[in-house]
């Protein structure tokens, strides 16, 4: 079995050869997985390939698309982040504050991603100084960056902001012609982040040593890394790329929304992340497979709508997935774990 | 009572690897039988297969009577087959009593633990065997010495119900001492009618404990000799399928450049003021118990440990050291104990590994150049002769032996002024093991200082220009070659005279 996130050196082969590298071989399944919901869902509903849908599901999956993309960061890490969903409706008020008082788009994307990045080096300091395990110390800003967004929501209500330029960011569309009904504008952030992400995993020091630091933290440290200022700086990207989130938020519905909009994306990031490939112990992962796992869950949840499927269910859904994506990982490392048990008890040579 | 282990023409295969073919022991009650053979040979395969942890694929197992062909690790310790394990897993937080019990904690009325019954049972036990005193029942798993936990392994296995009772590895955490006392229980254990299986790769032990000595090569019985009828020397050659000088080779002297690495005045939590010097071509091994604070040493030296007092110089110019990147900064680097686990990222290929220390030196403006990766990871992978079916592979899937030559890759790739290897053949076959001594020379030759840490007299011997012995955190003065000799470095260790 060959890994698929490490750099290859550049080979001649075939254009589908190419893809598939590009892709990933594990990344096949999930493909496959795709296609067969949409023709499922298709098969039920006609009103899925309509434009309106297609631009619809687009712009669900921006939003959680770029907490996952973060979430992949801290995955591959060996953390977690839990408050992703919190940061991004704290982000989404404060967006719309800054919008509100100062009439400038570009200052409340900033102040947005700005609030997301300090609260994620809040979360690193928690982790690295206090020494507080990643999962109970973002279980307890999820609760407390939440409080915090109620908090700076003058009377803990949803601040309405009307700016053509922020409604453009959240629903706007573009290379809009007959026929076509163009791309949402959050659809092309989050491709463009995705795209970067992907690059710097794969190609950085920066990310190859999150990928050192999650499979095996005491060898890369003694390989030179800095533990802690990595994770500062995975726990502060997380938080900006959750600000980011809440912007859009804040721009697909007019308003800062301290719940709406973001509760539970947490739990929808993760499991992307998980479903793309990672490990639960860290190491492995990549920014196309949660991609793909984004896109998979977001096809789902929409799927489920057209089909009139009650919330309720949905909710017991979305929580079994996670259990489906991790189970799947366990059952991978478990079998790659024998193969290595195989090749230590072959021994020599 | 007359127990009676039967293993027929046993055989066990992992995919595209026979770990065991063919392998037919009897043993009886009241004898003690050595196992020995090289990493791989198939001693584990054997023992786990005894054990119930693996199912065997050929042949029969069976203890007086009872088949144990199917087994699970319960049946086969219910049939009275006992394994002492190498690493004992001891949980942390519960009893030693608990510890002992685990797993088969006896129930009483209404499914409550017979705590009671535990502790008449163990209490017995220690008197039994002489261990009264070494061991508190109600001490947490977490405060007892290697030592201990050995003997709490040991008390797992010797509850009611024991009939063959096999030790892998018993002395590796242990002093003479406590080898000794080791030792009276196995022959108290004959005595009282057990079957004793012995696995060991001190063939000294063997000699002097068993009576019987079967030998593995590669999954096959070479050997089932009387000790009286055999030698050491027998025994090696039956192992290996060669005769092979004891030391191995020798290394050629080389004359010694600048001074490298300059230690001075150094103290910390485990260390006394400890002065010494490398030179550039010099390897100077550092020999010790376990627990004398060598690997302690090796990551105080490297910044992973903090020290409290002295110097460190690198060629003349004073370092400041406080985290491994300081250290690798300065043109050091380590290849630690723990090769797994502190060594290598198992999930992550070759390559990465290889090149991880120095991802900045390959990058620019943060991004690795691929060209400069390959060109810097491909030669040394030639050099060392790693096989490795791609730089791709996942580095858990290669041998021992090339694992720790992709260790010394990424150093060599960092091409540094010292190397601190720690335990450099650790779990490597015989075969390897030649490989990563020429090497280690190479690297000496080629102007590097070498600080080699080994538990291996023969290692230390035939490869240290310079030996220095570790005691209780402190050091000897430096032993050259033409002094060095196994009694002499054996007394400094042990603080005996000479």
């Amino acid at each position: 079995m060959t890994t698929t996130d490490t750099p290859r050196p550049p080979s001649q082969d075939g254009a589908l050869k190419r893809i598939t590298a590009f892709v990933g071989a594990e990344n096949l399944s999930l493909i496959i997985a795709l296609i067969i919901l949409v023709a499922l869902i298709a098969s039920q509903s006609e009103f899925f390939f309509s434009a309106r849908n297609i631009l619809n599901i687009g712009q669900n999956m921006a939003v959680v698309g770029l907490l996952a993309v973060g979430m992949t960061l801290v995955i591959v890490s060996a953390g977690l982040d839990i408050s992703v969903g919190s940061m991004a409706g704290a982000a989404s008020v404060v967006c719309a504050l800054v919008v509100n008082a100062t009439d400038m788009v570009g200052l409340g994307i900033a102040g947005g991603m700005a609030l997301g990045t300090v609260l994620g080096l809040v979360n690193a300091t928690i982790i690295t100084v206090l020494r507080v395990n990643p999962v109970v110390a973002t279980l307890a800003t999820f609760s407390a960056f939440r409080g915090l967004a109620f908090l700076i929501a003058p009377g803990g209500r949803p601040v309405g902001v009307l700016d053509p330029e922020l409604r453009f960011l959240g629903s706007g569309r573009v290379f809009e012609t007959e026929g076509f009904p163009g791309i949402p504008v959050s659809f092309l952030i989050l491709l463009f982040v995705a795209v970067v992400a992907h690059i710097v995993m794969k190609t950085t020091v920066f990310g190859r040593s999150i990928y050192s630091m999650g499979g095996n933290p005491a060898a890369a440290r003694l390989a030179g890394i800095n533990l802690t200022s990595m994770k500062f700086r995975i726990y502060a990207i997380s938080g900006a790329l959750a600000g980011l989130a809440g912007v859009i938020v804040t721009a697909r519905t007019s308003s800062g929304q301290p719940a709406s909009g973001t509760q539970g994306l947490e739990l929808e990031a993760i499991t992307a992340v998980f479903l793309g490939g990672a490990l639960l112990s860290g190491g492995k992962g990549t920014i196309v497979g949660t991609m793909l796992a984004v896109m998979l869950i977001a096809v789902l949840a929409n799927g489920m709508n057209l089909l009139g499927i009650p919330t309720f269910y949905q909710l017991v859904a979305k929580g079994l997935l996670l259990v489906a994506a991790v189970a799947i990982g366990q059952w991978r490392l478990a079998r790659s774990e024998r193969q290595q048990a195989q090749a230590a008890a072959a021994g020599s040579q | 009572m007359s127990v009676h282990l039967s293993i027929k023409s046993v055989g066990k295969s992992f995919p595209g690897v026979r770990a065991l073919g063919n392998v037919s022991v009897e043993l009886k009650g009241g004898e003690i039988v050595a196992i020995v053979g090289e990493n791989g040979a198939g001693k584990s395969t054997l023992l786990k297969i005894l054990s119930g942890d693996y199912a065997l694929d050929e042949g029969h197992v069976s203890l007086d009577g009872t088949s144990l062909d199917g087994g699970t690790p319960l049946e086969a310790r219910e049939a009275g087959f006992r394994l002492v394990r190498q690493e004992p897993e001891i949980v942390p937080f519960v009893s030693v009593l608990e510890n002992i019990y685990i797993g088969e904690m006896p129930a009483g009325r209404g499914g409550r633990v017979d705590f009671a019954r535990m502790r008449r049972e163990a209490t017995a036990m220690l008197a039994r065997y002489g261990f009264a005193g070494l061991i508190d029942l109600d001490q947490e798993g977490r405060t007892l010495s290697p030592a201990q936990m050995q003997l709490v392994e040991i008390l797992r296995a010797l509850k009611p119900g024991a009939k063959v009772v096999a030790f892998d590895e018993p002395t590796s955490s242990l002093t003479q001492r406590e080898t000794e006392r080791l030792f009276d229980l196995i022959r108290q254990l004959k005595a009282d009618g057990l079957a004793v299986i012995y696995v060991s790769h001190r063939l000294h032990e063997i000699m002097e404990i068993a009576e019987r000595v079967f030998i593995l090569k590669d999954g096959a019985p070479t050997g089932d000799l009387q000790i009286d009828a055999t030698s050491e020397e027998e025994i090696v050659r039956l192992m290996v399928g060669r005769d092979l000088d004891a030391h191995g080779m020798r290394r050629k002297p080389v004359e010694p450049g600048e001074v490298v690495l300059e230690v001075e005045g150094l103290s910390s939590r485990w260390h006394r003021d400890i002065s010494f010097s490398i030179r550039a071509g010099e390897i100077v091994g550092f020999a010790g118990l376990v627990g004398a604070g060598r690997t302690e040493l090796a990551k105080v030296i490297f910044g992973e440990y903090p020290r409290t007092s002295g110097t460190i110089r690198i060629d003349g110019e004073t370092r400041t050291i406080r985290t491994p990147s300081d250290a690798i900064r300065a043109n050091m680097g380590l290849a630690p104990e723990d090769r797994k686990g502190e060594g290598l990222i198992l999930v992550r290929s070759v390559m990465e590994n290889a090149s991880m220390a120095v991802f900045h030196k390959l990058s620019r403006w943060g991004i690795l150049r691929q060209a400069e990766m390959l060109e810097t990871v491909e030669p040394l992978v030639r050099r060392l002769d790693i096989k490795t079916p791609s730089l791709e592979t996942e580095v858990g899937k290669l041998s021992g032996g090339n694992q720790q030559k992709v260790v010394l890759a990424r150093w060599l790739a960092a091409s540094p002024r010292l190397l601190i290897l720690d335990e450099p053949t650790r779990a490597v076959d015989v075969g390897a093991k030649a490989e990563i001594y020429r090497l280690i020379d190479d690297l000496a030759r080629s102007g590097l200082a070498i600080m080699m840490i080994s538990s291996e007299m023969p290692e230390l011997l035939s490869m240290s220009d310079r030996i220095i012995v570790m005691k209780d955190g402190r050091i000897s003065e430096p032993v050259p070659r033409h002094e060095a000799t196994e009694e002499r470095i054996v007394n400094l260790a042990l603080g005996t005279a000479a």
